[in-house]
């Protein structure tokens, strides 16, 4: 079958997402095909009841791109609560990224399989996700018994999955392309526990911020939280113009607006101290309006006014996800009783020194949250539930396969740190697989130097800036977030590089390099190879 | 995978080896990033435009006026040294952008004298040319840290530390300005910080101090700062910020017909930048002034008399200031260094002859940098003089007396340092 023609028969099929094919009820049945050409979908249970769903291209050349989805909400949403009212809860399988149709198109027309499932729990769910892959695999080779090469890929806590099946099966995969890639729980919830803990302490002393009640009451109370955060953003975004604190603010919180400390610089000192980045859909700290506030602005105001907009993005995810692992660990499971959140923001306080309002105002605000402060309680944990939370699935780093990397360096939720880690840990790895060559070049004096197995790539803020402004000034956020910022927020030609890196890796053994792959990472806009970039880890790990 | 067998290395090094003798007799085929058999390309961020630009964008033009000089008298080793600039609006955000795109886009080999401390930490961190091995060349800054060659190891200081110079003021106001009561006006951050702690190691006491953020300056603030001041009833004000500080300081009080005695650093106190912004040159008169470098109408220097006329020759009609003086002493020196670092320069090769030969390069101030293996410390001394009726900064009883002292519990002495000789024609090339 000629390419076009191929292309076009995919196209007037109602790809990805609009298939139906009834999933047999029998956890562990043989899945249920249609047997239509060019696209043949199977659908099925794992054992575990997790739904999956299988496409086939006719031209099936043996390899399939085994996808796993990232978060999703644990718990039902009320209709009523901002932004992500109405949500429920859904093992809808995902075998390519978002059902993106052209990414899907890409790999049938390289006679690539796709299979993905719903997993049978959401909210924080490695440890049953990586066993579900591991088994849908192997139920994909009993369907199609030409398979010979399993590519692997994921987002968000899916590339921790993605992660987690190299590290532990690399057997079972011939690549791995782990994108926007979480970090281990305890470092995510850190970075979400500090942020709540900053907004209850400072601006509502009536959220909770964790240490949820279980069953409905829980829920209630995430809700309620989810509401309380929200409005405070909200508040905060009007004190940009204001000054005002939220009425809703704590004594301690009050004493700093009595001091003269701007409440956008409290918000942002939040931001810091918890490792959101200072580059958010709409702010690129960088760009100011024309006239007098052409250098104030990007100076002063528009690091806030990221955190604000990473803030509210990051807040639900912080809220229920804290929710979710509480529940599996069976208590608390934030501690700051020892953060010291003055060494924390040493650097930032420096960089955002003018945004921040001046080292009198850092020190105020340092002091207010300060374990001396009695109006700033520090949140306790459960040593018992952190402890289980610490033995929830974590990755190592460790690259036993070829891997892509490709994360978004203002993620407001899974943060490039998270991918900074793993760059880390494989440089360390890297160099000892030399020293071990060079070792055994003295007994077989043959030296044999060690293949790189790790491609980073670096999705970027546009250089120039990005934040635009209206004729009277005021900063334009109905526009779409830019590259770079946002949570998993690629292009479908970003996601293609990744796909086609994948599909040649797989192919080779080796990994794309040299021009070809910056050529390509340019083309599909703002992706960068940069072997020097440097994201900040998350703060969890500085303490 | 690849495999090499011991006896092809052999021979590909022996094959190596002999090219590389080749090479060192031509400047061509040079691997180092930045430097081509006939190009030098350096790369500079700082602001060019917004408020903290004032006088500061000069600094750009003079390090391209002294090499263009350069380049027309041979450059180095047959190398014409370029210098792209980048405008960085003092926001630290826009440094890090803009030092990736030198570094990345531009390919520079070095960085040369980017300027405020918030952007030289924000770039260390962000783009971080230390692990790169990109060298940081004189950076406009005097925070104290920049010297600490564990932390910035390819950084390098140019201006004396703001705690040295604090400690300067401190020892001058406490022989001579004895019983005044002192009021000081900081920028509240790394840079105030620093100035903090040297009046803390001169013992300085002041009646009142008033820190403001960085960025925050504008006449309306002055007029704040003013009332605060006016109410200490101070004797003598001491302005330690940038050059817009200074000039809302100033043109305020002259508006307000507020005259303490004024006392201002020296990167905040360049008269003819204050003069041109529009204080009044009686507002200057007799006010109190620090300077590594001398003072920029001294016509007598020879430094001063050669960099004057090429900057007078690159930029007609623009006054030769201490930010000329100063940005085209760092291209000097720049020059020195990358002809000392050999046939092809490399990264490597130029700052271990900062390491190694640094505190030696001819250079106009009047006190050495304190380069070594272990401190990247600039300048190491600033004399004390004032200002004239005319509004420009002179040494006192016309006599250059330099102080030099460290940024931690050392005396603060009269130097003895004497500079040499400068080569001829400003050239070492």
């Amino acid at each position: 079958m000629r390419k076009q023609r191929f292309i076009a028969l995919l196209s007037a099929t109602a790809l990805v997402t609009g298939i139906i094919v009834s999933i047999p009820v029998a956890a562990n049945a043989a899945p249920a095909c249609d047997g239509k050409s060019p696209v043949q979908t199977c659908v099925g249970l794992t054992s575990d009841g997790a739904p999956y769903m299988m496409m086939v291209p006719a031209n099936f050349g043996g390899t399939v791109a085994l996808y796993s989805h990232g978060y999703r909400y644990n718990i039902d949403i009320p209709a009523g609560i901002p932004l992500i009212g109405g949500y429920k809860v859904t093992n809808t399988p995902e075998p390519v990224p978002g059902g993106n149709s052209a990414v899907a198109q890409y790999l049938f027309s390289q006679g690539i399989a796709v299979v993905g499932s719903g997993f049978a729990r959401q909210g924080w769910n490695p440890d049953s996700a990586i066993a579900t892959d591991v088994e849908l695999i192997g139920v994909f080779k009993a369907q199609f018994p030409a398979t010979t090469k399993v590519i692997a890929w994921g987002s968000s806590l899916g590339a921790v999955i993605t992660q987690g099946l190299a590290e532990k099966h690399p057997e079972l995969i011939s690549a791995a392309a782990p994108m926007c890639l979480a970090d281990n729980v305890p470092a995510e919830l850190t970075m979400a526990g500090d942020f709540l803990w900053g907004l209850k302490v400072l601006f509502d002393p009536t959220i909770k911020a964790g240490n949820y009640s279980a069953g409905a009451a829980g829920n209630a109370e995430a809700y309620g939280d989810l509401i309380k955060v929200f409005t405070v953003m909200g508040k905060l975004q009007a004190s940009l113009t204001t000054n005002a604190w939220p009425d809703t603010s704590s004594p301690t919180g009050k004493a700093l607006a009595a001091g003269g400390v701007p409440p956008r610089s409290a918000l942002l000192l939040l931001g810091l101290m918890a490792g959101l980045p200072t580059q958010s859909a709409h702010f690129d700290s960088i760009s100011g309006p024309a006239g007098a506030l052409k250098l104030s602005f990007p100076l002063a105001i528009s690091p806030a006014l990221a955190i604000l907009e990473n803030g509210t993005n990051a807040a639900a995810l912080a809220i229920l996800a804290t929710q979710d692992v509480e529940l599996q660990a069976g208590g608390a499971i934030f501690d700051n009783t020892k953060t010291d959140y003055a060494a924390r923001i040493d650097n930032e306080r420096v960089v955002f020194n003018a945004a921040l309002s001046g080292n009198t105002v850092i020190d105020a605000l340092l002091g207010a949250i300060s374990p001396a402060n009695p109006g700033a309680p520090r949140a306790v944990g459960s040593a018992a539930a952190i402890a289980k939370m610490n033995a929830l699935h974590s990755n190592s780093g460790k690259i036993n396969v070829p891997t892509i990397l490709m994360t978004g360096v203002a993620d407001p939720i899974t943060p490039a740190g998270a991918s900074q880690r793993v760059v880390d840990a494989y440089a360390e790895q890297f160099a000892k697989e030399k020293m071990a060559a060079f070792a055994a070049y003295k007994s077989t004096k043959t030296y044999v130097a060690p293949v790189n197995k790790l491609l980073m790539l670096w999705n970027t803020t546009p250089g120039k800036g990005y934040t635009t402004f209206d004729a009277a000034g005021s900063p334009i956020t109905s526009t779409p977030a830019a590259t770079g910022t946002n949570h998993c927020n690629f292009s479908t030609a970003q996601l293609l590089v990744v796909a086609k890196s994948l599909v040649s890796t797989s192919a080779t053994g080796k990994l794309p390099s040299g021009g070809a792959i910056v050529t390509a990472g340019r083309k599909a806009g703002n992706l960068v190879l940069d072997p020097e970039f440097h994201a900040p880890l998350l703060k969890y790990y500085n303490q | 995978m690849k495999a090499m067998n011991r006896r092809k290395l052999f021979s590909v090094s022996a094959v190596l080896a002999a090219a590389s003798l080749v090479a060192t007799a031509i400047p061509a085929n040079a691997a180092e990033v930045g430097v081509t058999a006939s190009e030098i390309k350096l790369g500079m961020t700082l602001p060019m435009t917004g408020t903290a630009s004032l006088g500061y964008n000069k600094i750009p033009g003079a390090a391209k006026a002294y090499f263009d000089y350069l380049n027309a008298n041979g450059g180095v080793n047959g190398r014409k040294i370029t210098l792209i600039v980048k405008d960085d609006q003092y926001v630290p955000t826009q440094a890090v952008t803009k030092t990736n795109e030198l570094i990345l886009k531009d390919k520079v080999m070095a960085l040369l004298a980017p300027l405020g401390t918030a952007n030289v930490k924000a770039v260390a961190s962000s783009v971080n040319p230390a692990k790169r091995g990109v060298p940081v060349l004189f950076v406009n800054t005097g925070f104290s840290g920049f010297a600490d060659v564990k932390k910035y190891p390819t950084t390098y200081s140019i201006l004396p530390s703001y705690i040295m110079e604090a400690k300067i003021m401190g020892k001058y106001i406490a022989e001579n300005l004895s019983g005044k009561k002192v009021g000081l006006l900081y920028q509240d951050d790394d840079f105030g910080s620093d100035a903090l702690a040297g009046f803390k190691a001169a013992g300085t006491n002041f009646t009142v101090k008033v820190p403001y953020a960085s960025g925050s300056q504008s006449a309306a603030t002055a007029a704040g700062w003013i009332t605060k001041f006016k109410a200490a009833e101070v004797d003598v004000v001491i302005l330690f910020g940038v050059t817009s500080a200074s000039l809302y300081m100033l043109a305020t009080a002259a508006a307000l017909k507020y005259s303490p005695q004024w006392m201002i650093d020296s990167v905040g106190g360049d008269s003819t930048t204050l003069k041109l912004a529009g204080v009044p040159a009686g507002v200057l008169y007799n006010a109190i002034g620090f300077s590594p470098v001398p003072a920029t109408t001294d016509l007598t220097d020879e430094y001063v008399k050669l960099f004057s006329d090429i900057y007078a020759k690159a930029v007609p009609g623009s006054a030769f200031d201490l930010n000329v003086l100063l940005g085209m002493n760092s291209a000097f020196m720049t020059a020195q260094a990358l002809k000392a670092a050999g046939q092809n320069p490399t990264r490597k090769s130029l700052m271990a002859v900062l390491n190694t030969k640094g505190s030696t390069l001819f250079n106009s101030a009047l006190s050495p940098v304190g380069y070594t293996g272990t401190s990247h410390v600039g300048l190491t001394g600033e004399w004390v003089g004032k200002y004239s009726p005319t509004g420009d900064l002179l040494p006192i009883g016309g006599i250059y007396t330099t102080y030099t002292t460290d940024s931690g519990a050392g005396a603060v002495v009269k130097s003895t340092y004497k500079r040499p000789a400068m080569p001829a024609k400003g050239l070492t090339n």
